[in-house]
């Protein structure tokens, strides 16, 4: 495999190739060969992206701009799905309720995992088995049965609110309040931030000892060493963390399926985006409608993730420039 | 070392050739698997239909019968709860691919047999494999749309209210035949204020009992392709039922949202609930208070709205074995072990076989035989109001839209807008 590429990178030299003789004859065959193997090796994934992904991504491109009821063949109807889109009150509320979600949930979680990072970053006794604990959540939180579990916790005189009730701030079980409900699934991703924690862990690893060190000597409390150092010294993986969760969010789907008893209730309060595109495409058949909103779903995050990849250049330190 | 390498790399790219090649015929296999019939002429067919553990005990059982009766064929079965049985059944019919017998609902006869999904039972009928006699009280006709016999009844319900015998004792209540809505919600005031429990779980999301207060004033809630009421009584029916929440008289919807799947009625939050009357077995099962069956409250002290409605079987058009399809649908619908078998789950027994030859035993089975057979004496039976194609969605959007301006998260007249909005693309759909 390593020689294929490198030959291929050999056989198109990218200046001017006029130039240059080419390679001996025998030798180019050779390269040839070594391609094709190099290609069939290749070709299970090939056709796994071509048949799976490719395909699929193409034909609902082509969707998005017809009326599909799944029965009779697509209808042409341009751009009328996008229109109707931004008519509809249900698909204005599953924006408001994903942004929602992403707003409030994205940078809690981050915070969470950024604290909790620092407090085991320092070596104690134990250390291992705290990382381990705190990573256990992102292991498990996406499978149906911790929906399900949390559908329990977050019930009438369930937990939550018996230990609400006790704080004497009683709303009553979560899961049937439409105002509340959201921040349900907005703490089952909280509860999840093992997996960005080891990330900043890593990252933390990362600094540089003398700096801390430098900074003590000319008396830089922990604040000062936390806000000039370890953070301009973290904002890459900050950056990478801030993008991962960023997209994970908007694409919250099974939480919010099985904490609504697959209503996306009450009240339409955990309609999260691709709630209602399943249920526009898998419940109501309109194949096109549900083709068109991914797309748009996949031109939001798009965005999303160009607006930080531009804000980077005012937050993130690359280590030349911190040095 | 160079012809090492080259002998390597041949066999290697056999291996890999051979390996496409696999994959390939694994693809063709996976394509030739839905044909189900081998060499010696026997004959599979997959039946499929939504329900709960038990219905697929009692339905297991009928098949294990069906394939000693006839051992050329077999039964390949599979189900699901209704959400999930529907939302299967549309990707496999739209793949071309649905079960070839499956149990169906009237909401559902008029969609799929636009989409062309439904086998017209009627050339089986003529063929001989499937008899249409000894329906009870014409129950087949709920499966004909348009002179084409898309299902065959297994089973006759009707709507109904179940009460908690206990709660309305108590309230010194007494249900009666043609009661009028406003004796029927002075009822749950009085079980409200004197046993401090709601009333009901909330009627007013319900599509079919709606139909029956609009049949009740010479409307309906479908016509033959569109909605049968207008936005103003809607206002009116979900008006009255938000002030009523507001009181308290109907259980508070918060609550209703978290007992799902359970009923409120079964968790003692509420005293009555409307539903069809072979669903009530549940309550005993969930809860533990005594239920009976009342009858519908009506507008004029003597109609109710009620008609017959049925489970069905129909059969898809895309089967490869229509006559066994029949056959199969025959027996299970004739067979009387059959009836003794499955008993009043799916309803009582739509033929007179069946019928005669199941005697319940259990005391709910009993009251639910006894609520069709006063239904009946009461003369208040009509024929069943036509649901068009989209009606589903429809139904699903009604319940939904209700639950949202039962919760004060829209405005009954938003809620209204919004409901015939959603119906009006359903229904062109």
């Amino acid at each position: 495999m390593g020689t294929a590429v490198t030959t291929l990178i050999k056989d198109s030299p990218p200046d001017a190739p006029e130039r240059r003789p080419g390679p001996p004859a025998a030798v180019r065959r050779r390269g040839r060969r070594e391609n094709l193997a190099g290609y069939l090796f290749m070709s299970p994934w090939i056709a796994g992206f071509l048949l799976l992904t490719a395909g699929p991504m193409a034909a609902s491109l082509y969707f998005a701009f017809t009326d599909y009821n799944l029965f009779s063949s697509p209808r042409w109807i341009g751009l009328d799905n996008f229109t109707r889109m931004f008519e509809d009150p249900r698909w204005q509320k599953s924006v408001e309720v994903t942004a929602k979600y992403v707003v409030v949930g994205t940078p809690l979680k981050l915070l969470l995992a950024l604290g909790v990072a620092l407090l085991l970053a320092q070596s104690r006794r134990g250390q291992a088995f705290y990382r381990a604990a705190f990573y256990a959540p992102s292991l498990i939180g996406a499978s149906v049965s911790v929906g399900f579990v949390w559908r329990a916790l977050f019930s009438d005189e369930a937990v939550v609110d018996r230990t609400q009730s006790f704080l004497g701030w009683d709303v009553g079980g979560w899961v049937g309040n439409p105002d509340w409900v959201l921040y349900s699934l907005v703490a089952l991703t909280v509860w999840q931030f093992g997996a960005p924690m080891v990330i900043f862990l890593a990252g933390l690893k990362q600094v540089p000892k003398e700096l801390y060190e430098a900074a003590e000597v000319d008396g830089a409390g922990p604040f000062r060493r936390f806000w000039s150092i370890t953070l301009p010294m973290l904002s890459p993986v900050l950056f990478f963390n801030v993008l991962l969760e960023t997209i994970h969010s908007f694409q919250i789907f099974g939480s919010a399926y099985v904490v609504s008893n697959a209503t996306c209730g009450p009240a339409d309060a955990t309609l999260v985006y691709t709630c209602y595109l399943y249920q526009k495409g898998f419940k109501e058949a309109q194949m096109g409608f549900a083709s068109a909103m991914a797309w748009m779903l996949l031109l939001a995050v798009a965005l999303v993730t160009a607006v930080l990849f531009w804000s980077q250049k005012r937050w993130v330190h690359y280590e030349e420039a911190a040095r | 070392m160079r012809e090492n390498g080259s002998v390597e790399r041949r066999t290697v790219l056999r291996a890999a050739g051979a390996s496409v090649a696999a994959l390939g015929l694994a693809a063709t296999a996976g394509c030739g698997g839905d044909g189900g019939g081998a060499g010696d002429g026997s004959v599979e067919l997959r039946f499929a239909w939504w329900g709960a553990e038990e219905r697929a005990k009692r339905i297991n059982k009928s098949v294990a019968l069906f394939e000693k009766k006839y051992p050329r064929i077999k039964v390949k079965t599979d189900f699901q709860d209704y959400v999930a049985f529907w939302e299967k059944f549309q990707t496999q019919a739209a793949g071309g691919n649905p079960p070839d017998v499956f149990q169906n609902a009237v909401t559902f006869l008029r969609k799929y047999d636009k989409r062309g999904v439904l086998l017209d039972l009627k050339s089986q009928v003529d063929a001989g494999n499937l008899n249409l006699d000894n329906f009870r009280a014409g129950v087949e006709k709920v499966g004909q749309v348009d002179g084409k016999q898309l299902g065959v009844p297994v089973g006759s319900n009707t709507m109904s209210l179940v009460i908690d015998e206990k709660v309305f004792d108590k309230a010194g209540i007494k249900p009666e035949q043609g009661w009028t809505w406003d004796e029927y919600f002075a009822a749950l005031k009085k079980i409200h204020d004197t046993q401090k429990v709601a009333g009901d779980t909330g009627y007013f999301g319900i599509m079919y009992l709606y139909d029956l207060f609009l049949r009740q004033n010479g409307k309906a809630f479908f016509t033959e392709d569109g909605l049968g009421f207008a936005e103003a009584d809607l206002t009116e029916w979900w008006t009255d039922a938000y002030n009523r929440v507001k009181a308290g008289i109907i259980t508070d919807p918060k609550k209703i949202e978290q007992l799902k799947p359970k009923s409120a009625l079964a968790s003692g939050d509420a005293g009555s609930e409307f539903t069809w009357d072979n669903f009530t077995v549940r309550y005993a099962t969930e809860g533990d208070s005594s239920y009976g069956l009342a009858p519908i409250p009506t507008t004029d002290g003597k109609e109710t709205g009620q008609y017959l409605s049925s489970l069905m079987l129909s059969a898809s058009a895309r089967t490869k074995h229509p006559k066994e399809a029949a056959q199969f649908i025959d027996f299970m619908v004739h067979d009387p072990e059959v009836g003794r078998i499955m008993g009043y789950d799916r309803g009582i027994l739509a033929t007179t076989e069946q019928f005669d030859a199941y005697r319940p035993a259990d005391a709910s089975s009993k009251a639910i035989a006894q609520y069709e057979e006063d239904v009946a004496a009461a003369g208040v039976l009509g024929a069943i109001t036509p649901h068009p194609a989209g009606a589903d969605t429809v139904e699903a959007a009604f319940l939904r839209i209700a639950g949202d301006m039962s919760q004060g998260k829209t405005k009954v007249s938003d809620a209204v807008k919004q409901f015939f909005s959603e119906a009006k693309t359903a229904l062109a759909a």
